[in-house]
Formats: C-alpha cells, structure tokens, sequence
C-alpha cells in the first residue's frame, strides 16, 4: 500500500540523484488522453503514418536540474464499466494526471469522483494533476475555469490547460508533476531517515538505482515498446 | 513439472475408465472403498473413498517430497563440487557425465515397473498393489525431468557467474545459502516463504550495488539470472502450494470463464475486427502466449509470456483500427484474451508472481503494466455481470443458465467460442441461400419470358388473322394486255407460215 509506494520513491532518491516514477492516466473515453501522451512522449498527433504500437503504456526520461528522472506512465481503461479496477491500476503510483475535457460537462464530473478515490485510497502522497484539454475548442468550452480551478485548489490539486493539437501546456504539466514528485520524494526521504525501521516492510517497492543511467529493457529514450 | 503431473494422471484415469468398462460383470464389492472402510470408491481416487485417497495421496506426496528433497540435496552436492572444480574444467566434465550414467539407470528402472505394472494389473490382487506404486511412481520420473531442467539451468547460472570474478562466487554463496533456509521453512505459510525471497532479492540487490561494486546495468542482468536460478529450484513447493486455497481458485475461474463462453466481442466492446484473417491471427497468437504462461517456472518467464500476449494483442488493434492502442482498447481485447483462452491455473499464476518476482521487475516498467492489466482482467471476469456487458438483467440470466443464446438473435455476432471452419461454414451456407434466391429468381424471370413469349406469338397470329378477315385476299384475273402480243389475233391461222432457211448450191 502507501508506505510501499513511498518506499519507491525514497529508496529512488537514496540511491543516487535519479527517480524513478510511476504515473496514471486518468480519464474518460474521448478526453484525449491518449492524444495527450503521446503528444509529450513522441511528439506526434493524429499521424496517419505513425509507427507506435501503443499508447497504454510509455516511458520518458528526463533531467531535471541535474536529477534524472524515469518517468512511466500507465495509461487506465476509462470505461465506466471497468470503474472499480482503479485501485489495481493506480497501486504505487507517484502521480496521477485526471484529464477531462474544456467542452464536456460529465467529463469533469468524472475527473470529480476520481479525485475522491484516490485521495481515500492513496492520501495526499500522490501529485494529483487536473487537466482541462483540447482548449483549441474554446468557443465551445463547458467548463468555466474559473471552477475548475476552485475545484482543484480544493482538492490539493494542480490545474493545467492544455491542447494536444496545438501542442499547449504539455511540457509544463509533466515538468511541474516531475518537480512535484521529487519534492515528495525527498520529504519521504528525510522521514524515513528518522525512522529506519520503516525499511524492512516497505521493500516491495524499492527499485534498484544507481548514479549510472539505468539501461532500460525496452531501450531508448522514450520508448513505447 | 505439474503439466506432466496433470498429464500422467489424466491417462491414469483413462486407463481406469477402459478397465472399467471392459468389466461388464462389477461386483459389489468392487464399487466399495479398497481400504474396506466401507464407504464406496472411485475409480478416479484409484479406487477409495475420497477420504482414504486423501490419506492416500498425502503419504504418496509426503515420499515423493522426501524423494524430491534428497535428489536436490545431491544435486546440489555435485553442483558445488562442479563449481569448486570449474577452474580446472576436466573434472567438471567428468562429474557430468557420470550424473549422465546414474540418469540412464534410472531410466531403465523405471521403464521395467511401467511394464511390470501393465502385466499385474489384470488380476485383481495385484491390480491394487500396482495402483499404488502407480500413485508413487510419478515422482521419479517428474523429479527427474525437472532435474534436468535445473540441472541445464544451475549451469548457465554458474557459467553466467564467471563472467562477474570474484561477486560471482559471494552470489553463488549466497543463493545457496537462501535455498539452504527456505528449505528448513518449508512449515512457514506461502506469505512468509514470499517475505523471505523478497528479502532476498533485496539484500543481494544491496550488496551487488554497494558491497561488490556491481556496475547497475550488470545488477538487473544479475537479479533476472538469480531470480531464475533460485525460482527453477523453489516452483515446486512454492508454486500453487496445499497450505493455500489458490487451486481452489484456480478451478472457480476457470468454471467461470466456462460459465461466460457466450460473450461476445461486440458486447466487451473489442477493437479488433476478426474478419481480417491478419487480426484473426494475431488473436489466435496472443491466445497461445497467455496459455504458454503456465508451462514456465521462472516468475520473469512467465511474465514474459504476458508481455508477447499483450504485444500481438496491440498488433491486431493497430490492424484493425490503423492507431495506437489506448488501455480503453487494450483492456476489453484482454479480457475477450482471456476468456477466449481460458488459460490454465490463472489464480496460481498471478498469485505466484505476485510472491515470488524480483520486485523491481513487477513495480514499475513495462512487465508489471501488462502484468496489472491481466489482473484487472481477471478481476473484471470474477465480477462481471449484465450492467457491465450492457445487457439486460433477464437476458444476462438466460444467457448464464443457458436458455437462449445471443447467437440466435444476432445473427451476425458468432459466439467467440466458435471456430474459423464453423464460421466460414456460416458464411458458406448464408451465399448458397443467397444463391438460391437467385437461382429462384431466374426460373421465375425465365418462366415469365416464356409466357410473355406464347402471348406475343399468340397476339401476333390473331392480328393477323384480324387484319387477313378484315381485308380479304381478292386475286384478279390476269392482265389480257400481258398476254401473247398476238393471242387475239384471230387472222393468225390464215397467215403464211414462217420462213425456212434455204441452201441454195452455188
């Protein structure tokens, strides 16, 4: 549970100045999420020549401020029908990216209760992000952002606008998450060096890494597999 | 190993049927318990009441877990002895090849008893004798199987250690050490024993880095080879284990997946179109690939097998619907996967890795994302119901009991459960009824041509016949003027007749 997931993040940072996370994707059907990452991991929208195989499940590594960061990021069956496999899903995760869309209400409502579960499941170790996509559709925007961003202030989450047409605000989603993320990490870190008897249950989360750039299985920098 | 089991008893319990049948004239002390406690056999418990075959069995298993204990512990014995002389290679080879010797004896053993046993088993006293050895007699045959296996694998681990020096030893060292405790832990419940192999993988993965200064991209190639080494050794007292309910599991999944062979895949919602023979192929190999996962021992193998599933799972919605696949995709074909496939001893499987894989492997990349999708996958089939199929309760009901089929009323959507020959059958007999009509359609046309036909010749022949009585045939005597240009000349007689040429000499 939690205390494995914190484990992951502090053992990440005893190790050295590279972090390994995992993120999820959450959100209804036609929000764009896939668009979304696949716009930030490849660069790429609605390419009819585009060689990816998947978008469910993509990694990209950065560096922050002379931090490495590994970031995975696990994209969710968004179907109503599959509501209650979320906790399988976002088990261990750092981060979660909540996307709706700026032209459709239930969308939001949506982002809404997805919120509440992950707060009563992961408490607020996890950097939640709400995202309002496609604001190239601003004239037919449904959500006033004024109350999207009440709702996320509320909520200890970071509201974002993006497009991933237009490639908008999708560089400074997952660079502010990254740099959120770090920075729970690392309170993690201090906490558990109060306490080191924390390490023995929390092991399943460890990751192994050194100041040497992992070599990663799939290969590449933002591989998609 | 277990495959084989399942095997060996499957024709065990065939071999009974035949004897059975073969037996017209069954006494009635036959159908009773052959311990006599006076509760009624079962052929398929050899014989005894379910109460006494427990017993049974479990001294049978007891032996064979001695019997399997023993031979790892000489293995074990020779494999440090053959690591010990690996410097000097010679003697290594020759340890090899008397092992090689001892195997082959033990393969002409073993093939006597079988013989020895087909012969007894005709009379009755001796038949009881034989179905107990038969009871006893897959353990050596397994052990030695699986010890093959572990012996190929001992050896690459060893030779895969020399390429680390001096950490390779300290590594070897220390697997053996761990196998030396989970072998006196073996009362412990499975989370415990699991407790212990994740602390494994982390105390060596801590000393890789910091005590034997491993470079980290040699450390995961290390941690995938120990996790092989140790997980070949530990499947079998780990891997489904009695003490745990995951068989029982095993069995409810599967009466389950039995239980939903009518979902279609319009009614998941699939992305892939079967009707693309390169979709279709696709399936069928994503289908083999999860049924694969329960034929490997090493936690990461079977992972592995997940990872190609879910690969060519992507491959056939890329095909169909020319785009990355999103999880809204992946999900649904996953499970559709799953129940089409109905893979052996899923539970066991999940809970297996679960327990026993190196830790870093399941957490984050990209394994442990399609390893938690066939959980949801599994979850989402143990709750599954009418909302989550879009279905009507009353039809959902029907469909489960089995009263009516959604083949019947979907005339298009086969049930997945049904195989490409069946379907083409299908498309077959739906162009020949199409063909049918046309041929019908033909005969008519042509029979309507006929008639129409008769009628216009008919039609033709009474306008004729209207206008010949309308206007009547009236042929006039001949022209006189026409005739001879001197047939009225009356005179004619009285003229001269013509002139005769004459010759005239001169």
């Amino acid at each position: 549970g939690g205390g494995a997931r914190m484990a992951a993040a502090a053992g990440a940072a005893a190790g050295g100045r590279s972090f390994s996370f995992k993120v999820v994707l959450l959100g209804e059907g036609c929000v764009g999420k896939t668009s979304l990452v696949l716009r930030y991991c490849e660069n790429k929208f609605n390419d009819k020549h585009i060689t990816t195989l998947q978008a469910s499940f993509l990694t990209k590594k950065l560096n922050i401020g002379g931090k490495r960061v590994n970031l995975a990021i696990w994209d969710t069956a968004g179907q109503e029908r599959f509501h209650a496999l979320g906790p399988i899903y976002y088990r261990d995760s750092n981060g979660a990216i909540l996307v709706y869309d700026i032209t459709d209400e239930d969308s939001f409502q949506k982002v809404k209760n997805w919120v509440k579960e992950l707060r009563k499941m992961l408490g607020n170790e996890i950097c939640l992000c709400i995202v309002g996509n496609k604001i190239d559709l601003e004239k037919e925007r449904h959500v006033s952002v004024q109350e999207a961003e009440t709702y996320a202030e509320s909520v200890g989450a970071k509201h974002y606008h993006t497009s991933a047409k237009q490639n908008k605000g999708i560089e400074e989603l997952f660079l502010d998450l990254c740099k959120r993320m770090i920075e729970t990490a690392q309170v993690d870190e201090r906490a558990r060096g109060n306490g080191s008897s924390q390490s023995g249950t929390a092991r399943r989360g460890v990751q192994i890494i050194d100041d040497e750039p992992q070599v990663q299985s799939s290969g590449g920098c933002c591989s998609s597999g | 190993v277990f495959l084989s089991l399942t095997l060996f008893s499957f024709n065990r319990k065939k071999m009974n049927l035949k004897s059975e049948r073969r037996g017209i004239h069954v006494d009635q002390s036959e159908l009773l318990c052959k311990k006599g406690c006076g509760y009624y056999g079962n052929p398929a418990w050899q014989g005894f009441c379910s109460k006494c075959w427990r017993e049974e069995y479990h001294k049978a298993r007891q032996k064979q877990i001695q019997e399997d204990w023993e031979l790892a512990e000489r293995l074990q014995r020779e494999e440090e002895e053959a690591y010990a002389s690996s410097q000097s290679t010679q003697g290594a080879q020759s340890l090899t090849f008397s092992k090689f010797e001892e195997k082959k004896t033990n393969e002409k053993t073993r093939k006597v008893t079988t013989v020895k046993k087909f012969f007894t088993a005709s009379s009755r006293t001796g038949a009881k004798k034989a179905e107990i050895q038969e009871a006893k007699a897959p353990s050596p045959s397994i052990n030695r199987q699986a010890s093959i296996e572990t012996d190929r694998v001992s050896k690459e681990f060893i030779e895969f250690l020399k390429t680390y020096q001096k950490p390779g030893q300290d590594i070897y060292k220390q697997c053996k050490l761990f196998l030396d405790t989970m072998n006196h832990k073996r009362d412990l419940s499975i989370e415990e024993q699991s407790e212990c192999a994740q602390d494994f993988y982390q105390n060596v993965a801590e000393k890789l880095q910091t005590r034997w200064k491993v470079p980290p991209e040699k450390v995961e190639k290390a941690m995938d080879q120990i996790e092989k080494y140790i997980m070949t050794r530990q499947y079998k007292y780990v891997f489904c284990p009695e003490t745990t309910d995951d068989e029982k599991k095993d069995l409810a999944v599967q009466k389950r997946i039995r239980a939903l062979h009518w979902v279609t895949p319009q009614m998941l919602c699939v992305p892939v179109n079967e009707e693309i023979p390169e979709v279709s192929d696709m399936v069928v190999k994503a289908i083999t690939d999860i049924i694969e996962m329960d034929s490997k021992r090493v936690p990461r193998d079977k992972l592995a097998c997940i990872t190609k599933c879910s690969k060519h799972i992507f491959n056939a919605i890329k095909i169909t619907k020319n785009e990355p696949a999103s999880a809204d995709d992946f999900l649904p074909t996953l499970i559709y996967i799953v129940l089409k496939g109905n893979p052996p001893r899923l539970q066991s499987n999940i809970q297996y890795i679960t327990r026993f894989c190196n830790p870093s492997r399941l957490m984050t990349g990209e394994d442990g994302y399609y390893f938690t999708n066939l959980c949801c996958a599994v979850a989402f089939i143990e709750k599954l119901d009418a909302q989550s199929l879009n279905l009507s309760q009353e039809d959902f009901d029907r469909f489960m009991t089995g009263q009516a089929s959604p083949k019947k009323q979907e005339s298009d959507s086969f049930s997945p459960d049904v195989c490409l020959g069946v379907k083409q059958m299908y498309k077959n007999l739906d162009l020949l009824s199409q063909l049918n009509e046309r041929q019908e359609r033909i005969v008519n046309e042509a029979k309507k041509l006929e008639k129409d036909l008769i009628d216009w010749t008919d039609g033709v022949t009474k306008e004729v016949q209207d206008i010949v009585e309308k206007y009547p045939l009236e042929i006039e005597p001949k022209n006189q003027a026409l005739a001879a240009i001197d047939s009225e000349n009356v005179e004619n007689d009285k003229l001269p007749p013509p002139l005769q040429p004459q010759v005239y000499a001169g």
